[in-house]
């Protein structure tokens, strides 16, 4: 029996590392005496995994993870179990049964981003607006990064365009910081960080964007079947 | 509040930032404008060796149990956070509130070994708090030390406004009442005075020290009425009742020790005479069974943890450590909870509970037999003989470990080089115990690894009159250990000696190495504990520039007569005693386990002296 449970990761605990995030559901998992498959062998582990784990300090309103189960136990029960281990910062959303064919992680690939950023550059709304519609006209936006290259890292330049689902500008907060809504390419068949985004932007319209200070909140992962997008939900 | 903005721009370049968030599990955040008292505990070092130490646990529960008083917590900013805090501006914080630390009534820092007292010096400067007792008025938070190190404070005088002597868990409550008694009408002297007036607590500014010309303590006098001569050491009588948390903090982050700790009991039976635990936290008092029980129950419902941990100075001592492992073990298989136990001693015993709590993972195990012979042993009165690791790792290699840790120090009293090189002779013993046996029976891969720490003569022991042996001669005798190896089965690890030479300066140091610790740490001195932070010539020169003799505090052997630096403090054990067995010591006697008989340390109201005297 698998559960596919969505779930939150905000605030200060964006800042949770992949590994951090395993073992404190392990121990929500024994708290709430949740009743998980273990693995066989000398060193049991409880079977579940987390889907695309987000990069350090990347806040997420709808994060993917199954648990393989032992004994079935009520949606309800499940959540709310859980939930009242889980810290605020972190807690099941959403939760259901699924066959576990295809494990949520192969069927995710967008991410869907809210990005915020403080920009020194003056200048109105439309004219970002303007400037960033024209330069995802191009057909080829390159950004360097390392790759690994047997046992070496090596620097390629890398085209991010055809990760780019799409983007838009919504305007500046209450905090004057400038909003941006971002669907990207996740997973095994590209994959593209918020950062590296960013930094091709700065680099491309000089917005001069204050880069220590960019919130990013992932607010979905969809999957995708003939071009349309949905919620593995 | 701190500047929200600037930590975020600084946690996204920090290497686990998870260290300065707070908000774990069982985490406690009061509104600190309610609160009476505002107390901001801290462990002078890293985040995760801070959170692995149970005493901060107790200390955390017991005051945020208490509608009155918010306890949150401030550890040592790693090198890489705290660059980037100055670089910014970004004043230290607690992890619960992110409330300057500056703003707290109370800073306590806990003592738990000399090497942490630079990031004491500089935790009170990233919190824009002055060094220097005296440069405190009103306007700052008291700041005070306890723990272990606090046997003798004097290294800290300047800085410290009080300390607390012995066990916490009741006067700590006692200073926070009576603070918050003051509170309307502070002044910081008056404070001190009454303060000063609760056993335990000790303020060095009421206090006058003169010296001889030889630069040993001549005498210790109080310069006030009403402040006492003697400081006595708090003990919590019964530690069954007592307050024990029902709770510990869960980090995020992997820690030293990511468990349940429980502690057994106080104090330790032993009477080894080079060990300062041993004689400061007598006398021997148990939890019951039923209380441990309990205990565990609630540790495990409310963390989640998966291991159960054992913890005092000798577990296997432990009336009922059968019963209540066997009870635990019944109580927690299915759930995966597994018990551990840290501490061993050479029996079988020990071997026969490790074989019942280990039961799938085998991994290394270890021993401190702690000298190489038995004549050394037994000066020390570390009651083993190499027939007890014999028969100890003979069972053990039967039952299927094979991988064994031997734990030494060198530089004991009246050691020689046939006694240091006893290190490799017990560890070839059981490296032939182990291929001795016959082939089919040899399981797993086998390794021994020797490991020599330097030995550092603490205050409050049989060898606080012992000198340390120099650096030089440490690492000769290393490296007669290390050149007599010649098997790549058998691995020797030493540690460093100019660092256990500064850790004897500071056990045994007085009131004028504040001075010698405050120019160390403005030459850049941190993290002294951490081997890569860790500047042997910064500290030379210091001592260079502030006329510091190390070898007077470290080297030199102390007269029977001289006063002490920490002669003020009563822990119960007499001096007399601990000369007596310092005598005894040299003349190669040792004294039995006092279970066995009272041998007449001093403590007053001890539950073995009671047995004894019932004989």
């Amino acid at each position: 029996m698998v559960i596919r449970a969505m779930f939150t990761k905000k605030n200060y605990l964006r800042y949770l590392s992949h590994l951090d995030l395993m073992r404190l559901f392990q121990r929500c998992f024994n708290r709430s005496q949740i009743p998980i498959k273990y693995s066989e062998g000398f060193n049991p582990h409880p079977k579940f995994s987390i889907a695309h784990p987000l990069s350090l300090g990347i806040e997420s309103e709808g994060e993917f993870m199954e648990i393989d189960l032992a004994e079935e136990i009520s949606i309800e029960d499940f959540i709310d179990k859980m939930n009242y281990s889980l810290p605020k910062d972190i807690q099941i959303v959403k939760a259901k049964y699924v066959d576990g064919d295809e494990s949520v992680t192969k069927l995710i690939s967008y991410a869907f981003y809210e990005i915020k950023l403080l920009i020194s550059k003056e200048t109105e709304i439309e004219n970002i607006e303007n400037i960033t519609r024209e330069w995802l006209k191009n057909d080829e936006i390159l950004i360097t990064r390392y790759r690994k290259k047997g046992k070496n890292k090596i620097l390629v330049d890398e085209n991010i365009k055809p990760l780019i689902g799409n983007v838009v500008v919504k305007g500046f907060d209450d905090h004057n910081f400038l909003v941006i809504n971002a669907l990207f390419k996740v997973g095994e068949k590209g994959n593209l960080k918020p950062m590296d985004f960013i930094g091709a932007m700065n680099r491309d319209l000089k917005l001069d964007i204050d880069m220590d200070l960019v919130y990013i909140k992932r607010l979905n992962l969809f999957a995708e079947e003939n071009g349309k997008l949905y919620s593995p939900m | 509040m701190i500047d929200k903005q600037k930590l975020d721009k600084i946690l996204k370049k920090v290497e686990k930032p998870a260290r300065y968030i707070g908000m774990e599990q069982n985490s406690v955040q009061k509104d600190l404008e309610e609160m009476y008292v505002k107390f901001a505990f801290s462990f002078p070092d890293v985040y995760e060796v801070g959170m692995s130490h149970l005493g901060m646990h107790i200390l955390y529960n017991l005051i945020n149990n208490e509608d009155d008083f918010a306890c949150e917590r401030v550890f040592a900013p790693w090198v890489d956070m705290e660059e980037e805090m100055r670089d910014i501006g970004l004043p230290l914080f607690t992890l619960e509130s992110k409330e300057e630390v500056i703003n707290f009534d109370i800073l306590g820092f806990t003592l738990q070994y000399e090497m942490s007292y630079t990031n004491i010096l500089n935790i009170l400067d990233l919190s824009n708090i002055p060094l220097l007792s005296k440069d405190r008025d009103e306007n700052y938070p008291i700041i005070i030390a306890g723990g272990p190190c606090a046997y003798n404070p004097e290294p800290l005088a300047d800085f410290i406004d009080f300390f607390v002597i012995g066990e916490g868990e009741e006067v700590v409550l006692e200073v926070l009442n009576l603070y918050k008694e003051h509170k309307a009408n502070y002044i910081k002297d008056i404070f001190l005075e009454d303060v000063a007036k609760i056993e335990g607590i000790y303020v060095p500014k009421f206090y006058d020290v003169s010296y001889n010309d030889d630069g040993t303590l001549k005498s210790m006098k109080a310069n006030r009425k009403g402040i006492k001569e003697k400081i006595k050491k708090r003990i919590i009588k019964n530690i069954d009742t007592m307050f024990s948390p029902e709770k510990m903090i869960v980090p995020y982050i992997e820690t030293v020790h990511d468990r349940v700790s429980m502690e057994l009991f106080r104090g330790c039976t032993h009477g080894c005479r080079f060990c300062q635990a041993g004689m400061i936290y007598r006398p021997i008092r148990e939890k019951s069974v039923d209380r441990l029980m309990e205990l565990a129950d609630k540790l495990v419902e409310s963390t989640g943890y998966e291991n159960i941990s054992l913890s005092s100075l000798s577990s296997c001592d432990y009336t009922n450590l059968r019963i209540l492992i066997s009870m635990l073990m019944d109580k927690y298989e299915d759930r995966k909870v597994g018990v551990s136990l840290p501490s061993l001693r050479l029996d079988s015993f020990s071997i026969d509970v490790l074989k019942e709590i280990e039961k799938v993972r085998k991994t290394g195990l270890t021993f401190a037999p702690e000298a190489g012979s038995q004549r050394l042993r037994d000066v020390i009165n570390k009651g083993v003989s190499e027939e007890d690791l014999i028969n100890a790792v003979s069972y053990a290699f039967k039952e299927g470990w094979s991988r064994i840790k031997l734990y030494f120090m060198i530089g004991l009293p009246t050691e020689t080089d046939e006694d240091v090189l006893g290190i490799k002779d017990l560890a070839y013993l059981v490296r032939d115990l182990f291929f001795n046996r016959p082939k089919e029976e040899r399981l797993g891969n086998f390794s021994v690894s020797a490991s020599a720490s330097c030995f550092v003569p603490k205050p409050f022991t049989p060898f606080q009159w012992v000198g340390q042996n120099s650096v030089d001669e440490f690492m000769r005798k290393i490296y007669l250990v290390k050149n007599s190896i010649k098997d790549n089965k058998v691995k020797f690890n030493y540690h460093d000696a100019t660092l256990s030479y500064l850790e004897a300066i500071f056990a045994r140091g007085d009131r004028k190495l504040s001075k010698l610790l405050l120019k160390a740490w403005e030459k850049g001195c941190k993290y002294d504990g951490w081997s890569e932070y860790f500047k042997y010539d910064l500290w030379i020169e210091a001592m260079e520039e502030t006329d510091t003799d190390g070898e007077f505090y470290a080297l030199r052997d102390r007269d029977t007569q001289e006063l002490f630096p920490w002669d003020f403090i009563d822990i119960g054990v007499s001096k007399k005693y601990l000369l007596r067995e310092y005598k005894k010591a040299m003349a190669g006697e040792t004294t039995n386990d006092c279970r066995l008989g009272c041998t007449g340390c001093g403590i007053p109201d001890c539950v073995m002296r009671g047995e004894s005297v019932g004989n």
